[in-house]
């Protein structure tokens, strides 16, 4: 009887754990569905072509494929042009972004003379911003309107970005580096050939966390770049969304632009400019898991 | 102990001769400093703007000097207060959505299934990677009147279409849903690396106890974590002044101009666009929102100090 029960009383709480465990799947798979259903309706709607699309309904599938949206924002000028200024800060501010950090950080994991002051020069920058328009005026003064690198510089060298290496460089094994020192190795040799392959895994997180925030770059480009040719692909994607005459602003000299939805131009659009970023996603998630975070912040 | 020694070892040496043997150490740490002295701090000479009647052709040097005049001003103007109400209640509101990355790492943590787990992490840690340019044409798309997807069902099921982006009273729940949408599952991952750092042996001990996982939850897990709930309240103190300039500015429009009046968009408004030239004002603006916003993370960080927490500084 008594071991009867204990079976029953088992099977009970096993029971109780499965539903504990459907309950949660429920209420995850709801809060996931809000994150990836929205990017699969654009991107259904995207390809729906214009002679089955009816304004006002909506799409889960499309009943005739077409990439005739695509077709028309790759190839109209006004796409070409935020390309090539998405590409110019994306490709120059990535590579400055990580190799300036790292030498920063490199500098703040060594007992040099001076290592305190260097440490409240980076952390006071977190602190203490000085705001829009001064930051206006400054770039005035350092003649970069209308420039590329008015959007590339000021993010070159983040403190966040700089606390994260340190926290990375200073858990190294000391071992290796004094051995290379007893060897005479020279320190730019060491950095170079030691301390950089040793963290390359951090250095290739912090190289995507880099490119996605160049990719993203808008609030810098309508501050400083003047010239609208130059206006980078978060500004033409804003643009195509929130104004009322897409064909405008992809400037296009084709007919078809004519025959295709305003609507699947627009979803079009969004899915070019965000597919970079989904495609170098799975990457960068491998690294989320570490504690790397919470050691930035904890400095 | 090794590391000790060295450190004993380097100071023994004069100061001259340490500078000299860490100068490649020193070079390549340059360029970061000199790009923060050229972004970050050279930008400050900029708030004696503040101070002054600025004109742009005198500089900074030759404008007339005016004391607090634009403090005073800003303090008995009406707009100052409706910026700093708007502002508070969007923040406010945004800080109410504070525990939910961590009821939902404390979710994710009791989830078995491995692949389920890292599944559900892909997708929600995703929005944190898009532009708020990309957020706003999501919610476009979600609520616009003609091509919104909830007014198309909404006029299938024979209902009437509602401009939502339009609406003064959906405006600010709009705000802080993109914001709760973009940030929960980015804000959990600080959370999930604190779960895992709890010594698994007291679950053990409850277990033996006969604790149920509700109580463990809340005796264990709870209490745990608490230091990395307070860092990440304070970093959220620091900016209860601020809201994010490019998610307002992208969901601005005529009708709800009012409501989304904050202290960035009026500065950038009347100090940069449209060939506006408040500098003076506008810059006082700013660093009476800078001023706040420091002292804030200075003073949460004092009392949780004080409390026996440890804090970032």
């Amino acid at each position: 009887m008594a071991r009867e029960k204990a079976v029953n009383k088992k099977m009970g709480m096993k029971m109780k754990e499965n539903i504990y465990q459907v309950i949660l799947w429920i209420i995850l798979l709801l809060i996931a569905a809000t994150m990836v259903l929205p990017f699969l309706y654009v991107i259904m709607v995207s390809f729906t072509d214009s002679s089955v699309y009816v304004a006002g309904s909506f799409y889960l599938w499309p009943k005739k494929w077409s990439t005739d949206a695509y077709q028309l924002i790759l190839s109209g000028a006004g796409f070409l042009n935020a390309l090539k200024s998405t590409l110019f800060i994306t490709l120059i501010g990535t590579p400055l972004n990580v190799l300036v950090c790292a030498g920063l950080a490199y500098l703040l994991s060594k007992p040099v003379p001076g290592k305190k002051f260097f440490n409240k020069y980076v952390m006071i920058t977190m602190l203490f911003g000085a705001g829009m328009i001064p930051n206006f005026m400054n770039m005035k003064a350092l003649g970069l309107m209308d420039s590329y690198f008015a959007c590339i510089l000021p993010s070159v060298c983040g403190a966040w970005t700089v606390m994260v290496m340190r926290s990375f460089f200073q858990s190294l094994p000391i071992e290796l580096e004094e051995a290379a020192e007893i060897d005479g190795c020279g320190q730019l040799k060491m950095f170079g050939i030691i301390v950089l392959p040793l963290s390359k895994a951090m250095l290739a997180s912090m190289t995507l966390f880099a490119f996605v925030s160049y990719w993203n770059t808008y609030f810098s480009a309508i501050m400083y770049l003047t010239s609208t040719t130059k206006a980078p692909l978060q500004v033409y994607v804003q643009k195509i969304v929130l104004s009322s005459t897409v064909s405008d602003v992809v400037d296009l000299q084709l007919d078809l632009a004519k025959t295709v939805p305003q609507e699947v131009m627009r979803m079009a659009a969004v899915v070019v400019v965000v597919l970079p970023v989904l495609i170098v996603y799975p990457f960068l998630q491998k690294y989320f898991a570490s504690g790397m975070m919470v050691g930035a912040v904890k400095g | 102990m090794a590391a000790k020694a060295k450190v004993v070892n380097v100071r023994q040496k004069s100061l001259g001769k340490r500078l000299y043997q860490y100068r490649w150490v020193y070079l390549l740490g340059l360029p970061g400093l000199l790009l923060m002295l050229f972004f970050n701090y050279l930008p400050m000479r900029g708030l004696l703007m503040a101070f002054q009647n600025y004109n742009p052709h005198m500089g900074i040097l030759g404008s007339e000097w005016v004391g607090l005049k634009h403090f005073q001003t800003l303090f008995k103007d009406a707009k100052f207060y409706s910026m700093l109400r708007n502002t508070l209640v969007i923040s406010g509101l945004n800080l109410l959505t504070f525990p939910a990355p961590i009821i939902l790492a404390l979710i994710l943590n009791e989830v078995r299934n491995a692949k389920f787990k890292k599944f559900i992490q892909t997708s929600v840690y995703l929005p944190h990677f898009l532009s708020w340019t990309i957020v706003a044409s999501l919610t476009f798309f979600l609520l616009s009147s003609e091509q919104g997807v909830i007014n198309k069902i909404a006029i299938a099921l024979g209902g009437e279409a509602h401009a939502y982006l339009f609406d003064t009273k959906a405006i600010y729940p709009i705000i802080v849903i993109q914001s709760l949408w973009k940030g929960i599952g980015w804000g959990s991952i600080v959370y999930l690396a604190a779960i895992a750092g709890v010594d698994q042996s007291l679950y053990e001990a409850a277990r033996m106890d006969g604790a149920t996982k509700l109580q463990c939850m809340i005796k264990i897990t709870i209490p745990s974590i608490m230091p990395t709930i307070v860092v990440m309240l304070i970093l959220k103190m620091g900016s209860i002044v601020s809201v994010d300039f490019e998610q307002v500015f992208l969901m601005n429009n005529a009708m709800v101009k009012k409501q989304l009046e904050v202290f960035e968009i009026y500065i950038y408004n009347n100090g940069i666009a449209g060939g506006s030239t408040q500098y003076s004002y506008t810059t006082a603006i700013g660093m009476f929102k800078s001023v706040i916003n420091t002292s804030l993370v200075i003073l949460t960080n004092w009392i949780t100090n004080r409390k026996g927490y440890e804090g970032i500084m």
